[in-house]
């Protein structure tokens, strides 16, 4: 044979094998598809019976969130049993229906049915959709006697975030709701738990890591009528941590008490009178439609809501906060569930914006209580010293303008303890020309004003110490002696929030540790950087904030503390919001109280108890609440009472 | 420069664009189901398969420019790097405990045991093309190519990958088959096999033993080893001639069925399209396989029919130890569904075949007699 015939016959065997291998891969081809149709035809009832019922459906379990403790081990936080209600699309057959029978047995309003029913008709019909997140225990008993007539309607048991103290501890706590769209971009996993509750805001939101928990998984068999009958747990739900804060709700509820009150009188509702002066008064109706149950007669005779502001009380050893009060506040638990449309237009239409912790994320100008600052800085830098005295007239000139003491009459001649004593302006704006704003600066960031303390609320305000590049950068000029001169007393540009006024309190009263908030409650003492103020000028400024309340002519001599429980040391603070108009000196309003609210000073006082060896700092701000020392000092002092009076924390 | 043009002008004219378009029809069925299996979502994988299955077209028509005498020469080369890459990476595996499946480059995982196939495939080809005719009768002939799948056979099994392995010894079987081995000798390997499987079953992983075992008695273990089977057998029957409708399978959207997107894809397919769409599928590969084999009698040498006779076996195993698994015929052995499972691996080996293919009948075209 030629090489050419061996080829051709070796060609030939080649389209041969390859004709009989692809005839091999139709044979098996077509087995296979005998298999399928064997599977999905033949036995297609069987599977499909199958597929309906006793199926495990996987499912992530949501842990038990950590509950939230006040120092005495009072709830704060809390999780209640909770029933939620599903129905299944596919199981119930016409939804419409089976809603309708539903409204007869529990509430459903129309817009969750309408919700339902257009969630049902989206997604795939196996899919459980949520109908209530919450039945009461009457609603439930009566679906589990008639559930045999409601296919495809599945309750279960949830656990609800509760918190028991309400809006007592809103700013504090904060509150979860259910996870946004949002989170679970950021975080795939926690698309898996639709029910869970995550922290937006306040303790919830910044310890949520903690709190939170690790989630387990369970496989659940479902009858054919989408009943679960047995459940198998995979992996258990590690609860998230419980957290102790430091707060103490019975000094909480009684510095709220008597913030709210102020110099003023509660008035009983139901007279005449006080429903009239609401009738005629748009803003009282907003205060009591968003849950306001209390309302004051001032020292003028007019119906008033209460007081707003903010209260702070702190340990000065350890910079736990026993006390963070912002008025007005909100009840969290609104927004555990879905978040009613009306609840929401009530917190943004109340006309002092309950939403903001003016604690943390308030700014006001610190006023007088800015003076202690300027001492210090003057005093460390060799300015001045104990005897150091400058002539107040009621007034100082510079350049072209004047700048005017509170006091018109003027102090005469005065020391820095009398200056802090009185408060004399003049003595702090010729101390402050002198030392200049950058050592003012350094003092103030020294005693915690101008950053965030980082206290566990999201959102703190760092304010602002204002100085010579900071003035440059933010308002292109450069900075002017007359700032200075406004900047001595807490005005102009400086803004401090609630807290930072604590910790600068807490800091004087503590001496050598450079103290930092906790509103968690700690075992042991922190470890503190060092504060390093010169002990000498250190005592000299505490002397004068001593004689504030001790002194002959103490701006709030009339208010010190009892001698029993050590005296109290402090600073009052009256922050002028609007000048008093031409017209209305005229008119005769020369008193805060007879001006708009809006237009009235804030009254401010920093202080800490007792005299000797502090245990307790307090920081007020009662906004627009007229002066410092008959309307800030009364409050400040009788929270450090109340601190002082609990035991079992000597 | 005319020249150039005029072999560009050949090229584009000899490519077999009705198996390109097979493929795209099929990647495109592919990001289909893929877009079901995450709930009516490009992402996580509907979106980047049908990415990676363009790139894997413009792949097969970059091979279409090569010159096929060129894969001729390349051949052992080529097979040789895929030994040594194999061995490095078993290597590698035996330090730690992890599975030495995979490697990992700029980013991309990669599984060096399935472009192994197509380095087989060529070497193969290459030894029977140097055969005389007259020798294919000789038992010595046969003892080389039992050593070149012998090689890759046990570096694959011991990465471990016994379903790749098996489609490799199978794929290139079908080789010696094709080139003209006696039916003799053919008998007589029958008989190896068979005796040789006891010795095989010692050496398997417990976990592969456990899949055998499950394999034989799915029923006995429902909620373990049994599960993917049990569930795929449920989530196929209750499809139906005509399926559950797109997004609608309830077993693959409540997450009954698992790997629903790389190796049980098919399994949803079946749930959410029923019979037909399972054999609309099977159809499209009996297509893309039919119009590789009529390739394999229009291309001259016996390197090139044998190429592309080994690439057309290679998908057609792909297809059937995957559909056997998911429908229970055969353990579960992890193999992917070619261009429809998620996993780029798998559906690049594919496009390179087609590559090879396609350059097979651009440049090695039969010389007229």
């Amino acid at each position: 044979m030629s090489k050419k015939v061996k080829h051709k016959i070796s060609q030939r065997v080649m389209g041969r094998r390859t004709m009989l291998l692809g005839g091999g891969m139709l044979l098996v081809t077509s087995f296979l598809s005998g298999r399928l149709y064997q599977l999905q035809v033949a036995q297609n009832n069987r599977y499909k019976r199958l597929s309906d019922r006793n199926q495990f459906d996987q499912r992530v379990v949501a842990p038990q969130r950590g509950r939230l403790v006040d120092r005495e081990m009072r709830l704060l936080a809390g999780n209640a049993e909770s029933y939620m209600l599903h129905i299944t699309p596919l199981y119930a057959g016409n939804v419409d229906e089976a809603l309708a029978q539903l409204s007869t047995i529990i509430k459903l309003d129309e817009e969750t049915r309408a919700d339902v029913l257009a969630r049902s008709r989206k997604g795939p019909s196996f899919r459980p959709i949520l109908i209530r997140d919450s039945l009461t225990q009457r609603e439930l008993s009566r679906l589990a006697i008639r559930s045999a007539y409601l296919p495809g309607v599945t309750f279960e048991k949830s656990l609800r975030r509760i918190y028991p103290q309400g809006a007592l501890t809103g700013h504090v706590t904060g509150y979860v709701s259910p996870v946004t769209s949002r989170e679970i971009e950021d975080n795939r996993a926690l698309g898996e738990l639709p029910d869970l509750a995550t922290g937006k805001i306040g303790i919830e939101y910044a310890l949520e890591p903690e709190l939170r928990g690790v989630p387990g998984s369970e496989r659940v068999e479902v009858n054919a009528r989408g009943r679960p009958i047995r459940v198998f747990r995979d992996y258990e739900p590690q609860a998230g941590k419980d957290v102790r804060l430091a707060l103490d709700i019975g000094l909480q509820q009684h510095v709220t008490e008597i913030l709210r009150r102020g110099q003023s009188e509660p008035v009983d509702m139901a007279t005449p009178e006080v429903q009239r002066a609401i009738a005629d008064n748009k803003e009282l109706k907003q205060h009591l439609s968003s849950g306001e149950n209390m309302l004051l007669r001032d020292s003028i005779g007019k119906i008033t809501a209460p007081e707003s502001g903010a209260v702070v009380v702190m340990d000065v050893r350890t910079g736990e906060i026993l006390s963070m009060v912002s008025s007005p506040t909100y009840d969290p638990n609104i927004f555990t569930e879905r978040l009613l449309t009306r609840d929401w237009r009530r917190l943004n239409e109340h006309p002092r914006n309950p939403l903001l912790n003016r604690v943390t994320a308030g700014l006001y100008a610190p006023g007088s209580t800015f003076k202690m600052v300027v001492a210090l800085a003057a005093i460390e830098a060799g300015i001045i010293n104990e005897r150091t005295r400058f002539g107040c007239s009621g007034s100082m000139d510079l350049g072209n303008a004047t700048f005017h003491c509170w006091f018109e009459d003027g102090h005469g001649s005065v020391n820095v303890v009398q200056a802090l004593e009185r408060s004399c302006d003049v003595f702090f704006y010729e101390v402050a020309l002198k030392t200049g704003i950058q050592r003012i600066k350094e003092m103030a960031y020294r005693l915690g004003l101008g950053f965030i303390t980082g206290v566990d609320i999201p959102g703190e305000k760092s304010g602002i110490i204002p100085h010579h590049d900071w003035k440059l950068a933010t308002h292109g000029v450069v900075w002017t002696p007359g700032e200075t001169v406004v900047a001595s007393i807490g005005q102009g540009y400086v803004l401090t929030t609630p807290l930072q006024l604590a910790v600068m309190t807490a800091r004087l009263a503590n001496g050598t540790k450079a103290v930092v908030p906790s509103l968690q409650a700690l075992d042991t003492l922190p470890e503190f950087a060092p504060l390093d103020l010169s002990p000498a000028a250190l005592r000299i400024v505490r002397k004068g904030m001593f004689d504030v309340t001790h002194g002959r002519l103490g701006t709030a001599r009339a208010h010190n503390l009892s001698k029993g429980l050590g005296g109290m040391a402090g600073k009052t603070g009256t922050v002028q919001v609007k000048r008093i108009t031409k017209e209305q000196r005229e008119a005769g309003i020369t008193k805060n109280i007879e001006r708009p609210w809006k237009e009235r000073d804030h009254a401010l006082f920093v202080g800490y108890a007792p005299v000797k060896n502090p245990r307790y700092a307090v920081s007020v701000v009662v906004e627009h609440g007229g002066s410092g020392s008959s309307m800030a000092a009364p409050i400040a002092k009788e929270a450090l009472r109340r601190a002082l009076m609990t035991e079992d924390r000597a | 420069m005319t020249g150039d043009s005029i072999s560009i002008l050949r090229t584009v004219i000899r490519t077999p664009w009705h198996v390109l378009l097979l493929a795209g029809i099929l990647v495109t069925v592919g990001s289909l189901a893929l877009y079901s299996a995450s709930e009516g979502s490009w992402s996580p994988w509907a979106g980047r398969h049908a990415v990676r299955g363009a790139v894997g077209a413009a792949i097969m028509l970059v091979l279409a420019f090569v010159d096929f005498r060129l894969l001729r020469i390349w051949a052992y080369p080529l097979y040789l790097a895929s030994i040594a890459v194999l061995i490095v990476l078993l290597g590698l595996g035996a330090g730690g405990s992890s599975v030495a499946r995979w490697i990992s480059i700029g980013g991309f995982s990669f599984q060096p045991s399935e472009p192994t196939k197509i380095a087989v495939i060529l070497a193969l080809a290459r030894y029977f093309d140097d055969q005389p005719p007259e020798r294919l009768s000789s038992i010595l002939t046969y003892l080389p190519p039992i050593v070149m799948i012998a090689v890759p056979f046990l570096l694959v099994v011991e990465q471990p990958d016994l379903g790749t392995a098996l489609a490799l010894v199978l794929g290139s079987l079908a080789i010696v088959f094709v080139a003209g081995i006696p039916w003799r000798y053919v008998l007589l390997s029958i008989v190896g096999v068979l005796s040789a499987l006891p010795v095989l079953w010692s050496q398997l992983h417990p976990y592969q033993k456990a899949r055998v075992m499950t394999f034989l008695n799915p029923e006995a273990d429902k909620l373990g080893a049994g599960y993917q089977i049990t569930q795929s057998k449920i989530a196929l029957g209750s499809g139906g001639l005509f399926g559950k409708g797109f997004l609608m399978g309830s077993q693959s959207q409540l997450n009954y069925l698992p790997e629903k997107q790389t190796d049980f894809v098919f399994t949803m397919i079946g749930e959410e399209f029923g019979l037909v769409g399972n054999l609309f599928i099977l159809g499209l590969y009996l297509l893309l396989i039919g119009a590789i084999i009529m390739i394999s009698y229009r291309v001259g040498s016996r390197f090139a029919r044998l190429t592309c006779v080994g690439v057309a076996i290679m998908i057609f195993i792909y297809v059937f130890v995957n559909v056997a698994m998911v429908t229970g015929l055969l353990p579960v052995v992890g193999a992917p569904l070619p261009l429809i499972s998620y996993g780029g691996t798998a559906m690049l080996t594919v496009f390179v075949g087609l590559g090879v293919v396609t350059s097979a009948v651009v440049h090695d075209r039969p010389e007229p007699e």
